[in-house]
């Protein structure tokens, strides 16, 4: 008697528990299905539209967030290097290559819930296509480091995770038209300090 | 020993029940999500800047940091919603979302007619009326058919350097959000 007793309680904490537990995790760090990666930059076309998935629309109902419609734009997150290993505040890193086609994209660093992180007084927040030096062939470099580069920087402040957000504002990247070159930059770890 | 077995096993499968019920009912029940965050913000039928505070007990909003951007909550249960704006910026673009926070439509400068905000959101049934008198007012505007009736819009303008900052909040500001009469 005792032990069916016990034997429905652990039946029970393991649905209660571990239902919620993994429900939790889903919605707090699984983004939905549907993601559309190049590289190392992933964005979710789907994502807050009625066409989105459950997961996808459970987080947004956590986030709050206006997410942007096909006709705007498209985000797209780098949270690894190429190498695999994940994005430093203290480290430095190159953004080099060339962007798909949009009219103009902003790129900034965020923390793991995408807020965009402050770089501290007087420093740009954000860099954005029409305002970063490119080489003769048109692509560019962007050094994201907490110490002052040449060139296009993006500073960056503090310790921790961060993701870096490239968001492309009148692109045909969502759509799924087939005639898109998707050419992303590619993000490498140049150092790291302590 | 088959008995914790079985156990085990009903508990993994109501684990599966609750995580997809948990999931489910999440935007139902949450409190903080956009629509709460609009409603924060003030009355209906009237644009207000979209801000990225970090006020105690709200979530911080997820926004690009060179955009500025204004929100206005309607109900087109009775009258269409007819929103206007003046002004340039590099870019701007508006999309309309339904209760639950889903994007519906979006149109951005470039679509929108002689890059000029003025759109009309309206029930299919309202549409009708509008398209058999076609009222003076709502002449040039985007028509946008939603089936719904509480939603809201956000236009969002570029501010590529603090120089335009002026520019864009003047634009933010000339928004304005109506019931079409």
């Amino acid at each position: 008697m005792l032990r069916n007793v016990l034997l429905a309680l652990i039946a029970l904490v393991i649905a209660v528990g571990g239902g919620t537990l993994s429900a939790w995790y889903a919605v707090n760090r699984f983004d939905g299905f549907g993601a559309l990666t190049v590289g190392q930059w992933t964005g979710h076309p789907e994502a807050g539209t009625p066409l989105s998935d459950p997961y996808a629309k459970a987080r947004a109902a956590r986030e709050g967030a206006f997410p942007l419609g096909s006709a705007e734009g498209l985000a797209f997150y780098a949270y690894d290097d190429n190498q695999g290993q994940a994005l430093d505040r203290r480290c430095s890193y190159k953004i080099e290559g060339n962007s798909p086609n949009s009219r103009f994209w902003t790129l900034y660093a965020a923390d793991r819930s995408l807020i965009a992180l402050d770089p501290g007084k007087d420093r740009l927040p954000a860099l954005h296509s029409r305002q970063i030096f490119r080489q003769e062939n048109g692509r560019f470099v962007v050094l994201v480091s907490p110490k002052a580069q040449p060139g296009n920087w993006l500073a960056t402040m503090g310790a921790g995770r961060m993701v870096l957000v490239m968001t492309l504002y009148d692109t045909p990247v969502g759509s799924n038209s087939g005639l898109v070159d998707m050419t992303f930059p590619a993000v490498t770890r140049i150092s790291c300090d302590g | 020993m088959g008995k914790l077995f079985r156990a085990l096993l009903f508990g993994l499968i109501g684990a599966g029940i609750v995580h997809i019920a948990v999931v489910l009912l999440v935007p139902f029940y949450s409190d903080r999500n956009a629509w709460s965050r609009i409603s924060a913000y003030g009355d209906d039928w009237q644009f207000h800047s979209v801000t990225r505070d970090r006020a105690p007990g709200t979530v911080p909003l997820a926004f690009d940091p060179l955009f500025q951007a204004a929100a206005c909550r309607f109900d087109i249960e009775d009258l269409p919603a007819h929103i206007t704006g003046v002004g340039t910026t590099p870019y701007w673009s508006i999309s309309v979302y339904n209760r639950q926070g889903e994007n519906i439509y979006s149109i951005n400068d470039r679509t929108a007619i002689a890059d000029q905000l003025d759109l009309v959101i309206a029930t299919p049934l309202q549409m009708i009326e509008i398209n058999k008198t076609k009222p003076a007012a709502a002449e040039n505007s985007v028509l946008i058919e939603a089936d719904m009736d509480e939603g809201y819009v956000v236009i969002r303008s570029f501010v590529p350097d603090e120089s335009w900052k002026e520019e864009v909040g003047s634009f933010l500001k000339s928004a304005s959000c109506t019931p079409l009469l």
